[in-house]
C-alpha cells in the first residue's frame, strides 16, 4: 500500500505547481511528510512515469478542447465583441433599416465602471458572499467530517438529505421561500417575530437560500475528498490514542484544505455570479431591486430591457473581478496554507 | 455509513450521540423546505392558500390526473426529453471530463497548465452570459431548437474537468502504469483498462453533480429551444407557471410536476449509493 | 435558416427558396408562396402562451390542408418577449408570434414582426379603433392582428362589501373613503393593495385618467409617462399607501392569494380575464365576487383602459406570409375560430361582432348576468395609447421605483417621473428622435 500511497502523494504535490493555484489533489500525504512546495526539482524516477505518452494526452484532452472551444471560447470572444457594438437608432426606429448596429469602442466597458447602482450591488453582494461562504462552507466541513467519522448513524440518510435541496427545480423554489418566508403563510412567524424579507433581513433570508442549497453539494465533494484518503493514516493516529475529533481536527482537516481551497474558490465566483436565489425573491417582495446584483443586471439588460450590448460588457466585468478575486484567494492562501519552509 | 460503523470503533466514540444528532439536524434543515413542495403537492388549488402551509391536503390524485392529462400527457414528453438531456448530458460530460484529467493528472506536456486553466476558466463567465451568444451560434450551424443545442454546451464542465483531475492524481498510482507500460500496453489501453476503472467513484460523484445541474437547468433550454415537445421540465413547467399575462398560473400543477421530478433524482441517488461505499483506491483495505 | 427535424425541413426549405444543397430537388418550387396558397403545402410554426391554441389549430389543419400551423406553447410574461427578439436576431424565429401590445412596437423597432396591412388590412373593421391603434402603432403599416384585450372593470367582494356596509364606488374619491372605512373597521382587512409588480396594471389606470406615455408627432417620439394625468393616478394611490388605509403586497404572489382566500382584501381593479385567475386561486370566492365599471375621476364619467392583451404578429423572415395572415385572419376573425378562442383558450376576443356575441358569464360570477354586457362597456369606454419602442426599459424602471416607493412610503410622483427619465435616456442612447 505505500508504493501506491507515494506515487499518489507525490502526482499530488506535483499538481502544487501547475494547477491555477496550490490545489491539488486531497491527498498531500502528511504519510510523506508536508505537501511538496511550488518549484521542487523534480525528483529521479518521476518524470519518466509522468512524461511518456507522446501525442496521447493532447489526443485524451481534444474532446475537451474542442467542446470548450466551441461553446466557451467563441461565445466569450463573441461576447468580448458584442460589448463594444450598440444600436444606433435613427427617427422613429420603425421603418426598415432604422436601426444599424455600430461600434460603440470601450463605451459600454466606461458606462458599467461608471456605474454607481452596479457598484452598489458589489457592496450588496460582498455582505451577502461573506455570509453564505462562512456558513455554508463551515457546514459542509462540520457534515463532511461527521460523515467520514466512525461514529455516526444514518449517515446514508443525511448525506442525501443534505444533497436534495439541490434537486428541488428552480421553478418551484420561489414558491417554495413564498410559502416559508412570507407573513401570513410562514410555518415560521411563530417562532420568528421578524419580516423576513425587509430591508434589514432579506440579505440574510437570501443566503439561507445560498446556505441551503449548496451545502449538500460542497459537502459532497469535501466528503469524497476524505475518502481518497486511505484508512491507515488513521489506524496509526488511533493507535496513539487520538480520538476522533482530534483525528479530525489534526489529521483530516489538513488533508482536506486543498479541497477546501477548491470549493472556497468555486463558492467565491459562485457568489460572485448570485442570480438564482435573489431572482427567487424578488417578485415577492419590495426590497430587491432588478439590479441587486450585477448578474441581475446582466439578466435585467439581456433579457428585459434588450441591450445585449451593455450585458457583454458588465459581463466581462464580472469576470475580470471573478477572476481577481479567485486568483487574489489563492495567492493569500498560498502564501498561509503552503508557504511553510 | 454503516459499513464503518464497527463495535470496535464505536467503542472509542467521545461524543455519544452527538455528530449523529448534528448531522439529523442538518438533514432537517435541508429537508423541511423540501417536504414543503410535497406536502403542497398535495393540495387542492384551493387548499394551497387556505389551509395550513405545512397541513397536507386532499389534492393529490387530482393533482396528478390533471397534470398528467395536461395537453395531452406531454409532461411525460417533458420528463423523457429531461431523462435524455440529464442522462445524455451527465454521460458524456463524466467521459470528457474523466479523460481530461486523466490526461491532465498523469501526463506532462507543453502547454498543459495553459489548456488546463483556459478549462477551469470557463466557470468565469456566467451561464447568463453565454447563453445568448451559444443560442447566436448554435443558430448559425443549424442547430438551434434541436436536442443537441441543450445537449452539446452540457457535455464540457469545468468543475467536472477539475474534479476528474484531482481523483486522477489521487486515486491513479503512477506505479501500476508504469508496470502496465512495460507489460506492453498502450496509452489508450492504460486510461481505459487501468485509469478509468479506478477513478470510478470519483466519476460517479462528477456524473451526479452534473445530472442534477442538467437536471434543473433553465435558461440554456429556455434560449435554445422553441420547440415545446423538446422541452425539459424546468422550461415546461415554466410555461405553467408564467402562463401569461391573463392567464392564471397553475400551482397546483407546477408544484406536483416539481415534486415528481425529485422523484427520480432521489431513486437516482439510492441506486448510485453503493458506489459510495467503495473508497477511491479501490481495493485497498479500509 | 431553420432548424427542423430534415424530412420536415426539406419541404420548407424548397418551399422557402433558399439554397441550402437541396438545389437538386425539383425546381418548380416557386418563390414564397406570397401570392396564395397554391404554392404547395406549408407548415407555419407558432409561438404562443394561450392555453388550447393547439386544439384550434387543429381545427385549422382539417379544414386546410394546405397550410399546416404548428402551435408551441411558450411561457409568456417579460422574457418571452426577450426569447422572441433572440430568435428573430439569429434567423431563426416562428412564423407566428403571440405579440403583447406593449411588446409589439419593440418587435417592429428591431424588424422582427412583417407590415402585413395588405393581406390583412381588410380586417380593420372588425376591431375597435382603440385596438386598431395598438397593431398599427399610429402609423400606415399593420404589424399584426388583434386577438384578446383587456378592459379594465373593477372587481370587488360583494358579501364582504354588504358587511361592511359600503358600495361599489363610483368615483376614486370614493374608493378612498371606502378604503378607509374598511380598514378602520378591521385593520387587518384592506380594499384594495397597489401592485409595485404590474406595470400593465398601472398602465391601465393612468390610460383611464387619459394618459398618452407615447406619441409619434412627425419623425419623433414624444415620451410624456410622467404626464399629469399619471402623476394624478400615482400621487392618488401613493397617498392612500402612505395613510396606510391600501395594502402594499404585489399581484399574483402567494401571500396576495392568500389574503384574496381569507377576504382580506375586497377589490381588485382589473382586466376583464380576472375571473380565469380569481377560480384558479380563490376557488372558494365563488360567486362571492362581483363586478362593476372603474370608479371615475369625476363622477358620471365613463372611462376605462386596457391590462394585457396581445395580437398575432407575423415575421419578418417567415417565408409563407401570405398563408401565415391566412390562418391569422381566420383566427381572429371568424365567428367559429372566435368561440374556439373563447372557449378553448379561454380570451376575451378583440373582435368586436365575438364581443357582442358573448352572453353566459363565467362559471365563477354566474350571479353577474350582465357580465359581458358590463365587460362590453368598458372595452368601449377604455381608452389605450401607443406603447414606445423600450417599454422593457419603462416597465422594469415601473418596478424599481414603486418598489422602493411602497417600501419607503415616498411619493409616487416621483416613481413616476423616474420611469419618464429612464425611458428617455434610454431612446437617447440609442438614437431616437425624440420631440423636445
Amino acid at each position: 500500500m505505500t508504493e501506491p500511497l507515494t506515487g499518489a502523494a507525490r502526482a499530488a504535490g506535483s499538481g502544487a505547481d501547475t494547477a491555477p493555484g496550490p490545489v491539488p489533489g486531497p491527498v498531500p500525504g502528511p504519510a510523506t511528510g508536508s505537501p511538496a512546495r511550488p518549484g521542487r526539482p523534480p525528483r529521479p524516477g518521476r518524470g519518466d512515469a509522468a512524461r511518456r505518452g507522446g501525442a496521447a494526452p493532447y489526443l485524451f484532452l481534444l474532446p475537451a478542447v474542442l467542446l470548450f472551444t466551441l461553446f466557451f471560447a467563441v461565445p466569450i470572444c463573441y461576447t468580448a465583441y458584442l460589448a463594444t457594438r450598440r444600436i444606433k437608432v435613427s427617427g422613429l426606429g420603425l421603418g426598415r433599416g432604422s436601426r444599424r448596429e455600430v461600434s460603440a469602442g470601450l463605451d459600454n466597458f466606461a458606462t458599467a465602471l461608471a456605474d454607481g447602482e452596479l457598484w452598489a450591488g458589489w457592496l450588496r453582494v460582498l455582505g451577502y458572499g461573506a455570509l453564505v461562504l462562512a456558513a455554508m462552507l463551515g457546514l459542509a466541513v462540520l457534515f463532511a467530517l461527521l460523515l467520514d467519522s466512525a461514529t455516526v448513524r444514518l449517515a446514508r440518510f443525511s448525506r442525501i438529505a443534505i444533497y436534495l435541496p439541490y434537486a428541488v427545480p428552480g421553478v418551484a423554489a420561489t414558491l417554495m421561500w413564498g410559502f416559508l418566508y412570507l407573513p401570513s403563510l410562514s410555518p415560521l412567524r411563530g417562532l420568528l417575530d421578524a419580516d423576513l424579507l425587509g430591508p434589514g433581513t432579506v440579505t440574510f433570508s437570501m443566503a439561507n437560500i445560498a446556505v441551503w442549497g449548496g451545502v449538500g453539494f460542497n459537502m459532497l465533494v469535501l466528503y469524497t475528498a476524505l475518502r481518497a484518503v486511505p484508512g491507515e493514516l488513521y489506524e496509526a493516529a488511533r493507535l496513539d490514542g487520538g480520538g476522533e475529533v482530534r483525528i479530525a481536527l489534526r489529521i483530516k482537516l489538513p488533508l482536506l484544505m486543498p479541497a477546501i481551497i477548491l470549493t472556497t474558490v468555486f463558492s467565491i465566483i459562485a457568489t460572485i455570479q448570485v442570480f438564482a436565489e435573489p431572482t427567487a425573491l424578488r417578485p415577492l417582495t419590495n426590497t430587491i431591486g432588478s439590479t441587486w446584483s450585477p448578474l441581475m443586471k446582466v439578466y435585467r439588460d439581456a433579457f428585459v430591457t434588450g441591450d445585449l450590448y451593455s450585458a457583454a460588457a458588465t459581463s466581462i466585468v464580472i469576470a475580470a473581478i471573478s477572476l481577481v478575486l479567485s486568483f487574489g484567494f489563492l495567492r493569500v492562501v498560498r502564501d498561509r496554507a503552503f508557504g511553510e519552509g | 455509513m454503516a459499513a464503518v460503523t464497527t463495535p470496535a470503533r464505536r467503542a472509542r466514540r467521545p461524543l455519544g450521540l452527538a455528530p449523529t444528532a448534528v448531522l439529523l439536524l442538518g438533514a432537517v434543515y435541508c429537508l423541511f423546505p423540501v417536504s414543503w413542495v410535497l406536502v403542497a403537492a398535495t393540495k387542492s388549488p384551493g387548499e394551497l392558500f387556505t389551509t395550513p402551509t405545512l397541513a397536507p391536503g386532499t389534492g393529490l390524485l387530482d393533482n396528478l390526473t390533471e397534470l398528467l392529462a395536461y395537453r395531452d400527457g406531454v409532461f411525460w414528453r417533458w420528463l423523457l426529453n429531461t431523462v435524455l438531456y440529464a442522462g445524455g448530458g451527465a454521460l458524456l460530460a463524466t467521459a470528457v471530463a474523466a479523460i481530461a484529467g486523466f490526461a491532465l493528472a498523469k501526463y506532462r506536456f507543453p502547454g498543459r497548465n495553459l489548456i488546463f486553466n483556459l478549462l477551469i476558466g470557463g466557470v468565469l463567465v456566467p451561464a447568463v452570459v453565454l447563453a445568448v451568444p451559444q443560442y447566436l451560434l448554435f443558430s448559425t450551424i443549424g442547430l438551434a431548437d434541436t436536442y443537441w443545442a441543450v445537449l452539446l454546451p452540457q457535455m464540457l464542465s469545468p468543475y467536472s474537468i477539475y474534479l476528474a483531475r484531482i481523483y486522477a492524481t489521487a486515486a491513479v498510482p503512477d506505479t501500476l502504469l508504469e508496470a502496465a507500460r512495460l507489460d506492453g500496453a498502450g496509452e489508450a489501453g492504460l486510461a481505459v483498462r487501468i485509469a478509468l476503472p479506478i477513478m470510478v467513484p470519483g466519476l460517479v460523484t462528477i456524473f451526479l453533480f452534473q445530472f442534477v445541474a442538467i437536471w434543473n437547468n433553465f435558461l440554456l433550454p429556455f434560449i435554445m429551444l422553441g420547440d415545446d415537445g423538446k422541452f425539459p421540465l424546468t422550461v415546461g413547467l415554466y410555461t405553467l407557471l408564467a402562463a401569461g399575462a391573463n392567464q392564471p398560473s397553475l400551482y397546483n400543477l407546477i408544484l406536483t410536476g416539481a415534486a415528481l421530478s425529485i422523484i427520480p433524482l432521489i431513486a437516482l441517488f439510492l441506486s448510485m449509493q453503493r458506489y459510495w461505499r467503495t473508497d477511491l483506491s479501490s481495493g485497498a483495505l479500509r | 435558416m431553420r432548424a427542423r427535424p430534415l424530412a420536415a425541413a426539406a419541404a420548407a426549405i424548397v418551399a422557402a427558396g433558399i439554397a441550402t444543397g437541396c438545389s437538386s430537388e425539383p425546381a418548380a418550387a416557386p418563390r414564397p408562396a406570397e401570392t396564395s396558397a397554391a404554392a404547395g403545402p406549408v407548415t407555419l410554426t407558432y409561438w404562443t402562451w394561450a392555453p388550447g391554441m393547439d386544439k384550434i389549430a387543429k381545427v385549422w389543419n382539417a379544414a386546410h390542408p394546405d397550410i399546416t400551423v404548428k402551435v408551441s406553447k411558450q411561457a409568456g410574461g417579460d422574457d418571452a418577449s426577450a426569447k422572441f427578439l433572440t430568435a428573430a436576431k439569429a434567423g431563426n424565429p416562428p412564423d407566428l408570434v403571440q405579440a403583447e401590445y406593449q411588446h409589439l412596437p419593440s418587435f417592429v423597432a428591431a424588424e422582427a414582426v412583417a407590415d402585413i396591412k395588405a393581406e390583412v388590412g381588410a380586417s380593420r373593421a372588425e376591431f375597435s379603433e382603440g385596438l386598431w391603434k395598438m397593431v398599427t402603432l399610429g402609423t400606415d403599416a399593420v404589424y399584426g392582428l388583434p386577438q384578446d384585450s383587456g378592459p379594465m372593470m373593477l372587481f370587488y367582494r360583494k358579501d364582504l362589501f354588504d358587511k361592511y356596509g359600503i358600495a361599489p364606488p363610483k368615483t376614486w374619491d370614493e374608493y378612498a373613503e371606502a378604503a378607509r372605512k374598511v380598514h378602520k373597521a378591521d385593520p387587518k382587512v384592506y380594499l384594495g393593495t397597489f401592485s409595485s409588480k404590474d406595470p400593465g396594471s398601472f398602465a391601465g389606470l393612468a390610460q383611464q385618467a387619459g394618459a398618452q406615455w407615447w406619441s409619434i408627432d412627425g419623425q419623433s417620439w414624444k415620451v410624456a409617462v410622467a404626464d399629469e394625468p399619471t402623476k394624478k393616478v400615482a400621487d392618488y394611490w401613493g397617498g392612500l399607501v402612505k395613510e396606510g388605509v391600501i395594502d402594499g403586497i404585489p399581484y399574483f404572489t402567494p401571500e396576495w392569494n392568500k389574503a384574496l382566500n381569507d377576504g382580506r382584501l375586497l377589490t381588485w381593479p382589473c382586466a376583464v380575464w380576472a375571473p380565469g385567475v380569481l377560480s384558479a386561486n380563490a376557488p372558494k370566492g365563488k360567486d362571492r365576487w362581483a363586478v362593476a365599471p372603474l370608479p371615475q375621476w369625476t363622477a358620471g364619467e365613463g372611462h376605462s383602459g386596457f391590462w394585457g392583451g396581445s395580437s398575432v404578429a407575423v415575421s419578418a423572415k417567415s417565408p409563407n406570409k401570405a398563408a401565415a395572415a391566412r390562418f391569422i385572419t381566420w383566427l381572429n376573425t371568424d365567428p367559429e375560430a372566435l368561440r374556439l378562442l373563447v372557449e378553448e383558450a379561454a380570451i376575451y376576443p378583440a373582435a368586436g361582432k365575438a364581443q357582442a356575441a358573448m352572453t353566459k358569464a363565467p362559471d365563477y360570477f354566474a350571479g353577474q348576468a350582465d357580465f359581458w354586457q358590463q365587460a362590453a362597456t368598458a372595452a368601449t369606454a377604455a381608452r389605450g395609447f401607443t406603447f414606445g419602442p423600450n417599454v422593457g426599459v419603462t416597465y422594469n424602471a415601473f418596478k424599481d421605483a414603486f418598489d422602493q416607493a411602497v417600501a419607503k412610503k415616498t411619493s409616487f410622483s416621483a416613481a413616476v417621473q423616474a420611469m419618464q427619465d429612464a425611458t428617455v435616456a434610454d431612446m437617447r442612447k440609442s438614437g431616437f428622435q425624440l420631440a423636445p
